[in-house]
């Protein structure tokens, strides 16, 4: 520790810390925080779970729901796909939020830049208007969602996406492979068990044998409506360990979302194509 | 004798392809190879393989209903029998290709008119009826009004069908290798060169009771238009490649470069270019050649190998671009690959849609077409 300052920092910040786990210690004080002091601010997921009830307080149509992600503080741990891959209990070869990973440079000069991608939640989604059957539209919220019992799984939302935001479910299962021996193993079933039970939409999803919705459909991410239904945030959102993912709705003019989505350091991607993304980047 | 050949190569393919019918009705689709990057294989381009060809079928029975060209009188109807046939063919094809084929009642029932997919499977089955009511015409009342009337209408509807299917791929803005204005342009064209290539091989191999002087004019006429319609086509491929090499759009140079240099290279020079395009026309020019009626044949077999290659080659390169720079390395998964080839089960499905398709057109012309007019005759 050569540097004084910061260990006096150290020693008042462990302090602080730990103040409700052990006895403080004799000799250390523990000062008032300061306006500018980081630990007195707000988490962003306080407020934007605050503002998250706010909103919907609001009639639906009301809403406009945003994400900002903000590129300069994901450190590309994969955290937010994992989470929602969690959350929503997708099988493999399903992806809502994968995270791209694009290395700048030459050695030794390297640098890695990450790319958070959910479905964009277009305005002018190309995806809604080539389902044959409406099984794809924007709810009354302007989420884009896909109706499993009424998609025909033609696929034309999948080649329509310019995000490649879209996965087809072709039954495959984590725990298929697992063994499972009457009255000794009884893993599989357990997890077979935790694997199909999606609640994505607000409906129990079992996905059972290889035509039962939604094996046989077209998948994306929904910005987790079941969750927001119940004023949580989405998966990713909450899981961000970097506080790189803000949720919220951009009709409300108090909150995270508008206040970052009117910076000038905001793109939108793909911005030529005329798709309106609601999902916005800060860079 | 080549009729029987192709009997028994049609049962042999029927016979293949009922093993993945199995596998695709029972087990679902995880035994396919196309998958979420790469969503449309195989089933999707003998779809639009098929659809051209019964669109092609029904333009050439309109050379002997609409336009009375004297050397295609008397083969009317067993072209609209062709299209009768492929077109369902094309349609059970793309069926399967559907994760919920048990829904598609909804494309009728509840349709999404802003969907190019919607349209179609509407216009396919307008055509269908429209094929239906020509063919019933054709043995009723073939020389009166009506029947020029509904041959127009098919004509027409025969055009925007095919051009559809264009339109269908070429409407994603973001798929650049699609979305040339010239792709809804190039399909009818592709249509009419495919369904020569049906008639030289129904006219040289299973029609030998056309009149000898009849029979060389016919297949000479199909020499013709297959010449002028390869020219147009390849006219097409270079315009297209070579704007998009000289272009240099990231994503169209990925898939022009996987058409010409990538793993499926020699499906593109070997089948499309020389087998499809290159031999018949070198062969059909010939007219002593053209008018053999073995050696006609063959090149219709040629030609319709080489048109099914070159939907192949339109369906999947439009794919092979990552939507997203490093989507395929940010999470891996079953399916989640941009490399293609079609699957023993798909090759199966195909084999059994064309085995279809052939024994129906084979078993149309040797018993229902002439127990038709029989039929008719007794009636009248």
């Amino acid at each position: 520790m050569s540097n004084p300052n910061e260990a006096t920092l150290l020693e008042r910040y462990a302090s602080e810390v730990f103040a409700g786990l052990v006895a403080p210690m004799e000799g250390v004080e523990i000062s008032p925080l300061t306006a500018d002091d980081p630990l007195a601010k707000e988490d962003v997921l306080v407020r934007m779970n605050r503002e998250l009830k706010r909103a919907l307080e609001k009639p639906a149509s009301e809403r406009r729901w945003v994400m900002v992600i903000d590129l300069r503080r994901c450190i590309g741990c994969h955290a937010c796909t994992v989470a929602c891959i969690a959350e929503n209990k997708l099988p493999p070869g399903v992806v809502y939020r994968p995270v791209m990973t694009e290395e700048i440079g030459t050695y030794p000069n390297v640098t890695m830049k990450f790319l958070p991608r959910p479905c964009m939640q277009c305005e002018k989604s190309p995806c809604t208007e080539v389902c044959p059957v409406t099984a794809t539209y924007h709810n009354e919220e302007g989420i884009v969602v896909v109706d499993y019992d009424q998609c025909i799984g033609c696929r034309a939302c999948m080649a329509a996406c310019p995000y490649g935001a879209r996965t087809f479910d072709f039954g495959y299962n984590y725990s298929e492979q697992l063994p499972v021996f009457d009255g000794a193993i009884v893993g599989g079933e357990t997890a077979a068990g935790y694997e199909h039970a999606s609640q994505e939409y607000g409906e129990a999803w079992k996905r059972e044998g290889s035509h039962e919705s939604p094996v046989g459909n077209v998948r994306k991410c929904h910005f987790c409506l079941h969750r927001i239904k119940d004023g949580i945030l989405p998966a990713c959102t909450t899981t961000c360990i970097g506080r790189a993912t803000y949720f919220g709705d951009a009709n409300d003019p108090d909150s995270l979302v508008t206040e970052l989505i009117n910076k000038p350091n905001v793109i939108r991607l793909k911005e030529e194509l005329g798709t309106e993304p609601r999902v916005y980047y800060i860079v | 004798m080549l009729k029987k050949i192709s009997y028994a190569v049609g049962a042999l393919a029927l016979l293949f392809g009922l093993w993945g019918v199995y596998i695709r009705l029972f087990e679902g689709e995880q035994s396919a190879n196309y998958g979420s990057y790469i969503g449309w294989g195989l089933w999707v381009a003998m779809y639009l393989f098929l659809a051209g060809l019964a669109a092609g079928a029904y333009m050439l029975a309109a050379f002997d209903y609409l336009f009375n060209v004297p050397q295609f009188k008397g083969t009317g109807k067993t072209m609209l029998w062709a299209a009768l046939v492929t077109l369902p063919a094309g349609l059970v094809s793309i069926g399967l290709d559907l994760g919920h084929i048990d829904r598609i009642w909804k494309v009728y029932l509840q349709p999404n008119f802003t969907s190019f997919l919607a349209l179609m499977v509407w216009g396919y089955t307008l055509f269908l009826i429209l094929i239906l009511i020509s063919l019933y015409l054709a043995f009723t009342k073939p020389e009166q009004r009506v029947m020029k009337i509904v041959m127009w209408i098919g004509f027409i509807m025969a055009i925007l069908v095919a051009g559809g299917v264009g339109f269908l791929l070429g409407g994603n803005a973001s798929r650049l290798y699609w979305h040339v204005g010239l792709l809804p342009v190039q399909f009818p064209v592709f249509a009419l060169a495919s369904g020569a290539g049906l008639m030289l091989l129904i006219v040289g191999w299973f029609m030998p009771s056309l009149e000898e002087k009849q029979r060389g004019d016919l297949l000479w006429m199909l020499a013709i238009i297959t010449i002028a319609t390869s020219v147009v086509k390849l006219y097409f491929v270079v315009a297209d490649y070579t704007q998009s090499l000289y272009g240099g759009a990231t994503d169209n140079l990925i898939a022009v470069q996987y058409v010409l240099t990538g793993p499926h290279k020699f499906m593109f020079w070997g089948v499309q270019i020389i087998l499809g395009i290159l031999i018949p026309v070198l062969v059909l020019a010939q007219p002593k050649l053209a008018k053999n009626g073995f050696v006609a044949g063959l090149m219709g077999v040629f030609l319709l190998i080489g048109y099914a290659a070159a939907r192949i080659l339109i369906v999947v390169p439009g794919q092979v671009a990552e939507m997203m720079p490093g989507q395929v390395e940010a999470f891996h998964g079953p399916k989640l690959t941009l490399a293609y080839s079609p699957s023993l089960m798909e090759w199966s499905v195909t084999s059994a849609v064309m085995g279809f398709a052939l024994l129906g057109i084979l078993v149309g012309m040797d018993y229902l077409l002439g127990y038709l007019a029989r039929f008719t005759e007794a009636k009248k």
